[in-house]
């Protein structure tokens, strides 16, 4: 203190300047004791504190306004309400509660009281209990019907109604065949079923004269077991079929299908571009042309009508020339043709030939899926495929999963193989036409992850199954329906979930409102698709779900998200820091330097008091 | 067939209406009627001309036109014609025509439309202007546009100038066809000669309407050098022998039979009238072996040609390919036996466009006129006819046209506008958002040896983020359309059954008003530093700081308190001063 007070003031002081008056200050002359410290004799001043506080306080409010007027727009996303989805998702997973109606057609007059029906409903239960749960599939309330001669009786206990008309079917009925025989059983349960859950119904026909059990699935939601069958037996068929079927569409375990995995062969939109072309490999051998218009569309079109809830699907078609294979085939003598081996089959789609163009109906996120008719040249004619075992597809065809479908169509006049039939336009037959689609529907449903069709010696005793000109039964689009909405709606998780991380992770992204409402539209279609899956509406919930989806997927995907390389935090330095860096430390030195000066001088000047005050 | 838009997105240029949707603005409001939509009615008239036949399935055709030029080349003409019936399938199920399209005319409604990819230019004065080749398919270089859509008036037009041609463009194009290059007449286009020409232009023609299902026309125009042997004095013609040339020659490849599906498959090869004066003149007859000419096959029909002026315009030798197969392929082509001279029709006025002016200020453009004579061989008209010529030009919006500036100079005589224009329509540009457009309809008279217009401009300048990335290079303006309404290139062919059903002699015979397009201009704009915004930026900001900081530091300035410093400092440099002068009297007192 004393170094620097004496650095301070060793001169006597100076008259005092008028433009600094405010500040004057004047020390005692050093005459009067030159080891005393400096001392003020007024009150230092304040002038030049307030100036530079309110300059730093000006910028220090300041600073949330610049903050404010640069700051990007950011759509506030529901965080919240996605972590509930999330969490309601994972601990209870979409489940679709569904009914078992068992249905025991007497032929003997029995009497048929409620201990019997209550009896047979707890074995049933009980027997579902012990057989593999499925992943969609929840709580399944089973009720029971015993129907004779002597009369009707149901069990009570639960609220499945099935609709069963006691009276309609006898076991009469079943000579009629078994297609008409499924329409009986479906008239018999026709009504009643506005509740929207699904209810299947198993029924028991008892026929005395039968050798054994015979299992028929309809092509609705029932089933009927044929034969003499004690009640131990007929339980354990009526869980089986149930469960096996209805619930799990005929796949075991380990086996690749739907619900194992990705198999979802639809645009993320929920649209599907089924595009048929007939390729004539070498044009120069045979032309080939199709009536894809009438009769495809014909056969197609109760599929599509199906498929709605979970796909919007358009049909196109082509015909394209010069297009050959790009694998290799060898003759086989034996065989009396061209054989492919399974093992060239991932060669077979020629991308540099086969211009199988996309469509203008699949724009953005659709999907396409490419059925293809390859008509081989004359060289390589008949061609076939052959299976790892050693003999030739059935069908002669294969699918490619999540791209479509190949079929080898060797046309009849490909074995005369003799004179060239050059410069012809021939037709593909009615027939022939309807065979291939036909094959093509089979490659649909294997796409979808259904099986293209059932042994018939899957159980332990003979299934025969009605098959639906739609192409799917009612109980194989319950399934589904119930597999695209849990799909869907895990995946519009998954996406709306990434989209919130991605926000989240990058401070100067902007975010569009039309973000935040498609994620919130996303949300409440999502909401209802699980609310429609607590009551049981598997379609509407499919609905839903693909809805949510395509939402979430628009949100992800908005062409505005690439702005961000725009509006970067490195940028907003660049544009700020010139100004601000070097006038903040102005403003903060000079603030910094003016306390301290007053601090000191208000020091020499309370010294000075107190030298004052022991002077006097 | 994406049109390529690596162009400069302020040259995508947006549609316009011609008939009044959007503002414009009439230099003389007296004007009544809307003459410049010529080409509109151009358009409507092809299509009513077509819906007479309307096809009940599918149909594929494949021609090829092969015609000798005056200045030794060869020109070559493809064209292909699909064509979809109207029905409920279109979009969806096709079994010749490509999906592509018809789910794009489904799509957007289209009605016409015409893209073109050009690389080269149209030579009128050797190539001809008069006739419906040049007319058709000789299109500005880079990609034009034009289009109209169903129920809806306004024509839209778009231009790419700078846009180079290649492979790139010819493979989407030519898997429109259903046989690609396969097989048939497409398979005579070997990419290496083709692209070696002159002159390339390929073209897309859509027409669509209830009635009509869509006729798609694909046409590829290239000028060749002949290949031959002896290349000696190729720029002379004079007392020279003309190549001679066949398919071989030209394309290295042979026509081996026509493509399965199509309905009909022909070559043609057209000899010009000047070719066919010559012959007449010299007394023999135009058969395929004359006096002057021998062609290397006999062909199947000979057909005359002519147009609305005069008797006889053209002969054409026409092979059907389906005669020929790979074993015994077709190779037509042209011997020359005597040295022959001609010429072809040109337009009545050879158009041209330029720029004056210098700096990177302003500058004008000009549009010069001269005249070919043309009207003295057609009619020997008197003196004071006129001939009408109707410009169409687009101009993007960073260059300000003046339009009122528009001066017109006679046979180098200055003129008044309402001299010369009968009527003009103005469409002016918005900045960033609609291209300037100017329609006029100018009457010349007959005697007219040359004219020019010129249009005074200003060049704008672009925000930095529109720069393309090569912006000192220039920008291009579009060429200008000239076409001439009372001129009409159709030929018409007496002698042939209207069931021959040639899609190519159907579209000579199409009225069509003869037309030519000018140069593009390449204008040099200002173009800036691209690092100045944040030049900019730190120079501003730091002439900021310091002003602040100085202010800063001037209030906060205590004058009394640093002269007390200041006192102090000088008397501590007169005590320094004091000591070296000592010290230094020492060292001099020392040294002496």
């Amino acid at each position: 203190m004393a170094e620097i007070a004496g650095d301070e003031a060793p001169t006597p002081p100076p008259p005092i300047s008028g433009e600094v008056s405010t500040d004057p200050y004047t020390s005692i002359p050093a005459s009067t004791g030159s080891n005393n410290p400096p001392l003020r004799t007024t009150k230092p001043g304040v002038k030049r504190l307030i100036l530079t506080a309110s300059v730093l306080l000006s910028f220090l409010v300041g600073l949330p306004f610049l903050l404010k007027s640069t700051e990007i727009h950011r759509s506030p996303l529901p965080s919240d309400a996605i972590t509930g989805l999330a969490h309601r998702l994972h601990s209870a997973p979409p489940s679709f509660p569904c009914g078992l109606h068992a249905v025991f057609l007497r032929s003997v007059p029995d009497r048929s009281d409620a201990s019997l029906t209550r009896r047979l409903e707890q074995s049933i239960s009980a027997q579902l209990q012990l057989l593999p749960a499925t992943s969609t599939a929840g709580n399944v309330s089973v009720s029971v019907t015993v129907e004779s001669a002597g009369g009707c009786s149901s069990s009570s206990s639960s609220n499945v109604d099935s609709g069963w008309q006691c009276g309609t079917v006898t076991s009469a009925d079943l000579v009629i065949g078994d297609e008409v025989f499924d329409e009986l059983l479906h008239s018999a349960l026709g009504s009643g079923r506005g509740d929207g859950s699904r209810v299947y119904t198993v029924v028991v026909v008892e026929v005395d004269d039968a050798e054994g059990m015979r299992v028929v699935v309809g092509k609705h939601r029932h089933a009927w077991v044929v034969g003499k069958a004690d009640e131990v037996k007929a339980v354990s068929v009526i869980g089986k079929v149930f469960a096996k079927y209805f619930m799990n569409g005929g796949i075991e375990e380990g086996e690749a299908g739907i619900g194992k995995g990705e198999f979802m062969p639809v645009g993320s939109d929920g649209n599907v571009v089924l595009s048929f072309s007939l390729l004539n490999a070498d044009p120069s051998d045979w032309v080939y042309d199709w009536d894809f218009e009438k009769i495809g569309e014909r056969m197609l079109n109760p599929v599509v009508e199906a498929l709605r809830p979970i796909a919007e699907i358009n049909i196109e078609s082509q015909v394209l020339y010069h297009t050959p294979k790009s694998s290799y085939s060898y003759s086989d003598d034996k065989l009396g043709g061209n054989v492919l081996s399974m093992g060239d089959i991932p060669f077979f789609v020629n991308s540099n030939e086969w211009h199988l163009d996309t469509s203008t109906s699949a724009t953005g996120r659709s999907k396409v899926l490419q059925f293809v008719v390859y008509i081989p040249s004359a060289r390589e004619c008949p061609l076939y495929l052959q299976l790892p075992d050693g003999r030739l597809s059935k069908t002669n065809a294969f699918i490619s999963p999540m791209w479509g479908g190949v079929l080898i169509w060797n046309p009849p006049d490909c074995s005369l193989d003799s004179k060239k039939t050059h410069g012809t336009r021939k037709k593909m037959s009615s027939q022939e036409l309807m065979e291939t689609i036909e094959i093509f529907i089979g490659q649909l449903r294997q796409l979808f992850g259904l099986k293209p069709s059932y042994l018939s010696q899957d159980m332990d005793m003979p299934t025969k199954f009605v098959v639906s000109e739609k192409g799917f039964t009612e109980w194989e689009l319950d399934l589904l329906y119930r597999h695209h909405a849990c799909s869907n709606l895990l995946s519009c998780l998954t996406t709306l979930e990434s989209l919130s991380s991605l926000v989240r992770s990058l401070p100067r992204m902007i975010v569009m409102d039309e973000i935040g409402r498609q994620v919130e539209l996303s949300l409440e279609a999502a909401n209802l698709a699980q609310g429609n899956a607590t009551l049981g509406i598997s379609d509407s919930s499919a609905v839903h779900a693909t809805r949510a989806r395509a939402l979430a997927e628009d949100a992800f995907f908005h062409p505005s998200i690439m702005s961000i390389s725009y509006a970067s935090i490195e940028h907003y330095f660049a544009i700020y820091m010139p100004f601000f860096a070097p006038v903040s430390l102005h403003v903060l030195l000079a603030a910094i330097k003016e306390l301290k000066r007053y601090k000191a001088e208000r020091a020499k000047y309370s010294a000075f008091l107190a030298s004052q005050a022991t002077s006097s | 067939m994406a049109a390529h838009s690596r162009g400069h997105p302020a040259m995508r240029e947006r549609g316009f209406s011609p008939a009044g949707t959007s503002p414009y603005w009439w230099i003389r409001p007296c004007a009544g009627s809307i003459l410049f939509l010529s080409l509109l009615f151009l358009f409507l008239f092809t299509a009513a001309a077509a819906s007479a036949a309307a096809p009940e399935e599918e149909k594929f055709t494949e021609e090829l036109l092969l015609r000798p030029l005056p200045d030794r080349k060869a020109l070559a003409y493809f064209h292909f014609r699909s064509s979809a019936p109207p029905a409920a399938s279109v979009g969806r199920h096709h079994h010749l025509f490509p999906k592509a399209i018809s789910q794009l005319v489904k799509k957007y409604h289209i009605s016409e439309l015409e893209l073109s990819f050009t690389q080269g230019r149209w030579n009128y004065e050797q190539w001809g202007g008069f006739d419906p080749m040049s007319t058709n398919n000789a299109k500005p270089p880079g990609v034009e546009l034009w289009g109209f859509k169903l129920n809806e008036g306004n024509l839209r037009y778009g231009a790419l100038p700078r846009e180079a041609v290649c492979t790139e463009n010819l493979t989407p194009w030519l898997k429109l066809l259903p046989y690609r290059d396969k097989a048939g007449i497409a398979s005579l286009l070997y990419r290496p000669s083709i692209y070696k020409g002159y002159y390339h232009s390929q073209k897309l023609k859509l027409r669509s309407s209830q009635s009509l299902g869509i006729i798609l026309d694909q046409t590829l125009t290239v000028v060749l050098q002949p290949n031959t042997v002896s290349g000696e004095q190729l720029h002379s013609n004079h007392g020279q022998l003309q190549p001679n040339w066949s398919m071989r020659h030209l394309f290295n490849r042979k026509l081996s039979g026509k493509c399965l599906v199509s309905k009909s498959s022909r070559v043609f090869i057209e000899v010009d009238k000047g070719i066919v004066d010559n012959v007449n003149k010299s007394g023999s007859d135009l058969s395929w072996s004359n006096e002057f000419f021998v062609l290397s096959n006999s062909p199947d029909k000979l057909i005359k040609g002519q147009n609305h002026v005069e008797i006889q315009s053209s002969f054409l030798y026409v092979y059907d390919a389906s005669n020929y197969t790979e074993e015994k392929p077709l190779d037509v082509g042209i011997t020359w036996k005597l040295p022959l001279v001609w010429t072809c029709t040109p337009s009545p006025f050879h158009a041209s466009r330029f720029l004056m002016g210098s700096g990177n200020e302003r500058g004008s453009i000009a549009l010069s006129f001269m005249s070919t004579n043309l009207h003295k061989q057609i009619s020997g008209s008197p003196t004071d006819c006129s001939i009408k010529a109707v410009i169409f030009q687009v101009v993007p919006w960073y260059v300000k046209v003046y339009y009122h500036s528009l001066e017109i100079f006679i046979d180098g005589s200055r003129k008044t506008v309402s001299e010369v224009v009968d009527k003009i329509h103005v469409i002016p540009s918005e900045d960033k958002l609609l291209p300037g457009t100017l329609e006029m309809l100018l009457r010349f008279p007959c005697s007219m040896q040359s004219g020019t217009l010129t249009l005074d401009f200003d060049r704008g300048f672009l925000h930095i983020d529109e720069y393309p990335p090569d912006a000192n290079q220039g920008f291009d303006i579009p060429s200008a359309l000239v076409s001439f309404p009372e001129f009409s290139s159709a030929r018409s062919y007496p002698e042939i059954d209207p069931v021959l059903g040639s899609p190519l002699l159907e579209n000579f015979q199409e009225d069509s008003v003869v037309k030519s397009y000018t140069e593009v201009l390449l204008v040099p704009l200002t173009t800036p530093d691209f690092s100045m915004p944040y030049n900019v930026i730190t120079f501003t900001c730091t002439v900021l700081a310091l002003y602040f900081g100085s202010l800063l530091n001037a209030l906060r300035r205590r004058i009394g308190e640093e002269e007390r410093e200041l006192k102090k400092t000088v008397v501590i440099l007169k005590k320094w001063q004091l000591l070296a002068s000592i010290l230094y009297r020492k060292f001099v007192d020392e040294l002496f």
